[in-house]
């Protein structure tokens, strides 16, 4: 379970105080499928990111299983993103020099340096969904051989090599067609429902937001919640 | 995959910019690695030349007599030492040299070669010269009376440039200088004295009066001059490294009257102290364009750095912790230091058979293995010591920071 609570993320921009979330409250339970949607500049990466323990928040408190994740060290934080979540980026994430395969791959040489892992093992299910997400014929390609879209498709497979309990997806299909957006959006829907796997989509997209349980909304860093297409 | 599968997938790619990276330590590490191999051949070949043939050391007579013109060559003609009194000379010289290893503690300096009285150490060559002055081909010419097995020792870089050494005492050998001025070669017939003598050989240029001078065997010369039983000056090697030859020539000067002896142990001591510290200046001055080098390689890793905040600010993201992101910095540092150490080297060994004969002549550059190790370990420690700060910058951006940067 995700409890987050009176959250405050203020910028100080050149003496100005620019308040990026203010107050915010959100309870997710284990297995939801929720979206934020919201205007740019309206708070929701912001959020993603407190969420995600990317940025610090200001004030309040992001639990995470009952840990406050921002009382954690580096080292710790750094465990808890590797294990725990699955992020995609709202761009183009990958490294340039590696390979697709290895590019999902990525995340479990971070988790404990590599030794756990069991290698045929990550690159069997690195490969597994790519191939799930059309990308079969694309194993070994560069990301700059890649369309956009591809490209996009890889980083999705990234957040779910290491098995996360959280997907937190910043307009994760924002350079799909209509068709792969579709495909994407039942290939998350199937991981919710095998796995109960938590997901936190954010986007502008409300087509995309219908299809979640639960809908939220922010404007000017304040969240406001309301039931999605298609309620609990 | 591990993290240095993803450091080495990295400079894989960026083949280029690791070349151009590694290329500044080479140049750094390749030319302290050509003064080391230089010096280490230059000390080597000095080091066996006195392992093998010892200091040196010059017994004269006590110069009364010796005409002013001759005394400019260094050559003492007039005044003679009895051929009689050497079995003396060599005598005070022995225990000399015994009473000096005796006060330096009798130590072991290698195999076989024990400084304690009774004890045997190489026996030193004792090299006589007879000079005459004389006129040959109309011009006016030393001939130098010697023993040409033990000058051949005590003047081991004489060599024969044209035909052979002289092997009884009818024939000659001639300095180069003068064969030149003289058209002298091998075969000819030289009147010396009122002695027909058949030339054998033309010396090899020495850049000394040897040159100038002819040399047949000391009882020719003796012969020829009516000098039976006199010398004019003997030249010791001591055959030993680490003989005490200055108190030898102490003692001689002491003991043997008529005589002075002179070590040039000292003249060989301040020239090694010269090339030490000659070696140590060059050395700084690479020191210091190796720590430029560093600061060349500091640059190029914050500019690289910079240019792939967004992929450090991914990493972090992705779950990687400061310490894996230092040591991912740092596998790729060393990755550019090992490959400059190795190119630098190479570069080195190259660059020391050019500056080698330069500075020492007949010069043998002996690579060894251990250079590899060195410039391996010099070109590592310089590339990490540059990317340590750079690394523990990269460590410490924050995420949001680095996705700023797009």
């Amino acid at each position: 379970m995700i409890d987050i609570h009176d959250i405050w993320k203020i910028y100080d921009v050149g003496g100005q105080k620019i308040e990026a979330l203010k107050s915010v409250n959100l309870t997710i339970e284990k297995g939801s499928f929720i979206s934020i949607v919201g205007h740019s500049g309206s708070g929701k990466t912001t959020l993603l990111s407190v969420l995600g323990g990317l940025t610090k928040p200001s004030k309040g408190s992001v639990r995470i299983n009952g840990t406050d994740i921002w009382t954690l060290n580096d080292r710790q934080l750094s465990a808890m993103r590797n294990e725990k979540i699955g992020f995609i980026f709202q761009f183009s994430s990958l490294i340039p020099t590696l390979r697709a395969i290895d590019n999902v791959a990525l995340p479990v040489i971070y988790a404990n340096g590599g030794k756990k892992a069991n290698r045929s093992a990550v690159y069997e299910y690195a490969e597994e969904l790519l191939s799930t997400l059309g990308l079969s014929h694309k194993l070994q390609s560069f990301p700059s051989e890649l369309s956009g879209g591809q490209q996009r498709r890889v980083s999705i497979a990234r957040a779910f090599i290491n098995r996360p309990a959280i997907i937190l997806a910043d307009e994760p299909t924002g350079d799909l067609d209509t068709q792969s957006e579709e495909e994407v959006m039942e290939f998350f829907s199937r991981i919710n429902e095998q796995d109960h796997t938590t997901f936190l989509l954010v986007t502008h997209n409300l087509g995309l937001a219908r299809m979640t349980d639960k809908v939220h909304t922010m404007k000017d860093g304040m969240l406001n919640s309301n039931n999605g297409g298609n309620p609990a | 995959m591990k993290i240095y599968q993803v450091a080495l997938k990295e400079i894989g790619k960026r083949k280029m910019r690791t070349l151009y990276t590694s290329f500044g330590i080479a140049v750094a590490v390749s030319m302290l690695i050509s003064v080391m191999i230089t010096a280490s051949s230059g000390q080597k070949e000095v080091f066996n030349v006195i392992a093998r043939y010892g200091h040196s050391l010059t017994i004269t007579p006590v110069d009364n007599k010796t005409s002013q013109s001759l005394k400019n060559f260094g050559i003492g003609t007039g005044s003679y030492i009895p051929e009689s009194a050497l079995p003396d000379i060599l005598k005070v010289y022995q225990d000399a040299i015994v009473a000096g290893w005796e006060k330096m503690g009798a130590l072991i300096f290698q195999e076989g070669t024990i400084g304690i009285a009774g004890a045997s150490f190489p026996p030193p060559t004792f090299a006589p010269r007879l000079y005459e002055e004389t006129t040959i081909k109309g011009k006016d010419v030393i001939v130098g009376g010697v023993v040409l097995d033990k000058e051949l020792v005590a003047r081991f870089w004489w060599d024969i440039d044209n035909g052979r050494f002289m092997e009884n005492d009818k024939e000659i050998i001639v300095g180069k200088l003068f064969a030149t001025l003289t058209q002298t070669k091998p075969g000819d017939t030289l009147e010396v004295g009122n002695t027909k003598m058949t030339v054998t050989g033309v010396l090899r240029e020495t850049d000394s009066p040897d040159d100038y001078m002819v040399f047949t065997s000391l009882k020719a010369c003796q012969m020829i001059f009516n000098k039976q039983g006199k010398i004019s000056m003997i030249n010791v090697r001591a055959m030993c490294p680490k003989c005490p030859v200055g108190e030898a020539a102490v003692e001689i000067n002491k003991k043997v009257l008529g005589v002075r002896a002179t070590s040039q142990m000292e003249i060989a001591t301040a020239q090694s102290q010269i090339f030490q510290k000659t070696t140590a200046l060059i050395v700084s001055f690479v020191v210091a364009s190796l720590i430029i080098s560093c600061i060349g390689v500091f640059n190029i890793i914050m500019g690289s750095i910079h240019g792939r905040m967004r992929e450090i600010g991914l990493l972090k993201a992705l779950g990687a912790s400061k310490n894996q992101l230092v040591r991912f910095f740092l596998y790729e540092a060393v990755l550019i230091g090992v490959t400059g150490g190795i190119i630098g080297f190479a570069l080195g060994g190259a660059l020391s058979h050019i500056v080698g004969p330069i500075l020492f002549k007949d010069i043998v550059i002996q690579i060894s293995p251990r250079f590899l190790v060195i410039a391996v370990l010099l070109g590592t420690m310089a590339s990490v010591i540059a990317s340590i700060y750079p690394a523990f910058y990269a460590s410490k951006i924050r995420v949001t920071e680095a996705f700023k940067s797009l």
